[in-house]
């Protein structure tokens, strides 16, 4: 019974592992170090989203604008990269606080207007992908000078800056969700908001937050996008938002809210990429990469309502 | 009356034309065109669209430019605003090979000239001023024929898989690996046109050939760049030929840098040049081309000087 309890939990950890047996046993080039360097670059954007967008699914919300938020920090970080004469520190916080900008407006018309998430974020989508080509006057930027081109493109000791990037902020975030207060508020308020209110938790403050870190990490995620591919693009981004969703409730982050951790939308982030990976390694349409995808993202559904139901009875 | 009116407006035309004033004001009897283009956020068909507008400032036409965002229907909706505001001609460039064809019937069965500008439709419009899109995969795969000496690995990068562009410039390549036997295609996939799906493509296809790589084409540059990026980083860029298509301004500062090797120059401005010329021949029923090709162009380190501007 315990056993079976432990297949339950760990179902998602447990298809992750089946997948990389059998991508090693169909490509000797799959478990290579150099390999799962690639992998783990290639996740690092959608990791980040997915991160902050846990955050958000948990509190009960939802954030469609990310790809959008994407697009113009990436923009606006790029304007300020191809000035060559400003330091590197000035694109790259123009990155963020377009970001944490989003984030924030998100937060306060989602708490101060009742609106659904899902309709202010769809709302901010829109707009922030117009302000995107507005900004970009519907061109790339180019020329982004070499320092900010070593954020996506550079390494320390061997190790690529996004993968650094990416075990800082999974650090953080698992912290802060786990070990901190604030993440204990998170939890409650997504288990139930009104119980949340009556208990003195100022909801709308941890809400608007959690928005605000959601965007932050999405500025991230754009900056880390324009450095990897060296230009600033309007059109970045698109989709984005629906990829890191995947991953967190591939992960186990219940859309009902209440539920996630990171570490299991980090796995969701990497089986992402781990398939993606190994279907262009076998060399199989990514037609096919599509169908296989959606079935994961229904499977890890099934998955958790099977917990829910189980633990009720 | 109406009669009467129109050969008011000509003789006016005909005056603006010929004195050749380009005047800002929008006086009711400029010749009025109406133009839908496929999207406006690809860079490519804003430069169409841009060199549509500079011809038309030059000869004192008035353009309605607007935006079809790669919807059919819109399109379609598009032009018949375009009818019902009684346009003098139209300029489309149709997003669908099929799905924007009711378009063209509309415009020609309201008697307003419609032409095709970048790429066709099935139903035949009044004119055409593009390029065959096969034609740019043939000169790219040439050049690598050329290159290599007709023996090499080859992955090729497709765009987004059933559009137009993607059908032609696969067909251009697989009509030279034809005739190539030595030239074997290792693997194929596609990147969706997108410079970050392309660097991870290719970092995935380093994992599983290595050295076995010679030459990559991308169907467009975006991609091609990307492919540049990876295999710098992998440190093969020396070991391996890159081409793409298009020409985009990144793409040309790469083949100047000797990073990309080519690319294959699409005329943006001239399609666009021509597409009005043309409209305007029409309106004045003068003697006009109903297609204007315009070629494609190999562009490498040698006359890469000569397309950035």
């Amino acid at each position: 019974m315990q056993f079976i309890k432990s297949i339950r939990q760990y179902g998602i950890f447990l298809a992750f592992l089946l997948i990389c047996c059998f991508l090693t046993y169909a490509n000797s080039q799959f478990l290579t170090l150099s390999n799962w360097t690639i992998i783990i670059t290639q996740v690092s954007i959608n990791a980040l989203l997915a991160f902050g967008v846990t955050f958000v699914i948990i509190t009960g919300g939802i954030d469609l604008s990310l790809g959008s938020v994407v697009a113009v920090a990436g923009v606006v970080a790029a304007l300020l990269a191809s000035q060559s004469d400003l330091p590197l520190l000035i694109p790259v916080l123009g990155g963020l606080l377009s970001g944490l900008f989003f984030g924030l407006i998100n937060g306060f018309i989602i708490t101060k207007s009742k609106i659904a998430p899902f309709i202010v974020t769809l709302g901010i989508m829109t707009m922030g992908r117009g302000l995107a080509l507005i900004l970009s006057k519907g061109r790339p930027i180019s020329n982004l000078s070499d320092s900010f081109n070593f954020i996506g493109g550079g390494d320390i000791l061997g190790i690529p800056l996004p993968i650094i990037i990416l075990l800082i902020v999974f650090v953080i975030s698992y912290l802060l969700l786990k070990k901190t207060v604030f993440g204990r508020y998170i939890y409650a308020i997504g288990g139930n908001e009104q119980a949340a209110w009556a208990s003195g938790i100022n909801v709308s403050k941890i809400k608007i937050a959690v928005y605000a870190l959601c965007g932050t990490l999405a500025g991230l995620a754009g900056i880390l996008l324009t450095s990897r591919i060296t230009t600033g693009q309007p059109n970045a981004g698109a989709g984005f938002e629906l990829d890191a969703i995947a991953a967190a409730i591939i992960g186990g982050t219940s859309t009902s809210g209440g539920k996630g951790t990171i570490t299991g939308t980090l796995i969701g982030a990497l089986l992402i990429g781990v398939i993606n990976n190994g279907l262009d390694l076998l060399n199989v349409s990514s037609y096919y990469q599509q169908v296989i995808m959606g079935a994961f993202i229904i499977g890890a559904v099934l998955l958790d309502s099977w917990n829910q139901r189980s633990s009720k009875a | 009356m109406f009669t009467f009116m129109k050969k008011i407006s000509f003789i006016i035309l005909c005056i603006t034309i010929f004195s050749c004033s380009p005047s800002k004001s929008s006086d009711k009897n400029k010749v009025k065109i109406g133009v839908t283009m496929l999207s406006m956020q690809n860079e490519f068909i804003v430069n169409v669209a841009d060199a549509m507008q500079v011809k038309a400032d030059d000869l004192g036409i008035e353009l309605i430019i607007v935006d079809a965002e790669r919807s059919p229907l819109k399109q379609i909706e598009q032009v018949e605003s375009f009818i019902a505001q009684k346009v003098d001609a139209i300029i489309m460039n149709p997003i669908e090979f099929e799905a924007s064809s009711p378009a063209v019937e509309k415009a020609i069965s309201a008697n307003i000239p419609i032409i095709n500008v970048n790429s066709a439709t099935k139903a035949t419009p009044t004119a055409f001023s593009g390029s065959n899109d096969k034609e740019s995969a043939q000169i790219a795969m040439k050049y690598i024929v050329e290159k290599t000496g007709g023996k090499a690995n080859m992955v090729m990068m497709h765009g987004i898989m059933g559009q137009a562009a993607q059908i032609q410039r696969d067909a251009g390549v697989k009509d030279i690996l034809k005739k190539n036997p030595g030239i074997s295609l290792l693997a194929e996939q596609t990147a969706d046109w997108d410079r970050a799906k392309s660097m991870d493509l290719m970092q995935n296809w380093i994992q599983s050939y290595g050295n076995k790589i010679n030459v990559v084409f991308a169907q467009n540059d975006e991609m091609g760049l990307g492919a540049v990026n990876a295999l710098k980083a992998a440190g093969l860029k020396d070991k391996v030929l890159v081409i793409s298509v298009d020409a985009i301004k990144d793409a040309l500062a790469s083949v100047q840098k000797g990073e990309l090797d080519a690319t294959v120059f699409q005329n943006a401005k001239k399609q666009g040049y021509s597409a009005v010329e043309t409209a305007l021949k029409i309106i004045q029923k003068k003697p006009f081309d109903k297609e204007v090709m315009v070629p494609f162009e190999l562009v490498n380190t040698e006359n890469v000087a000569e397309y950035i501007k």
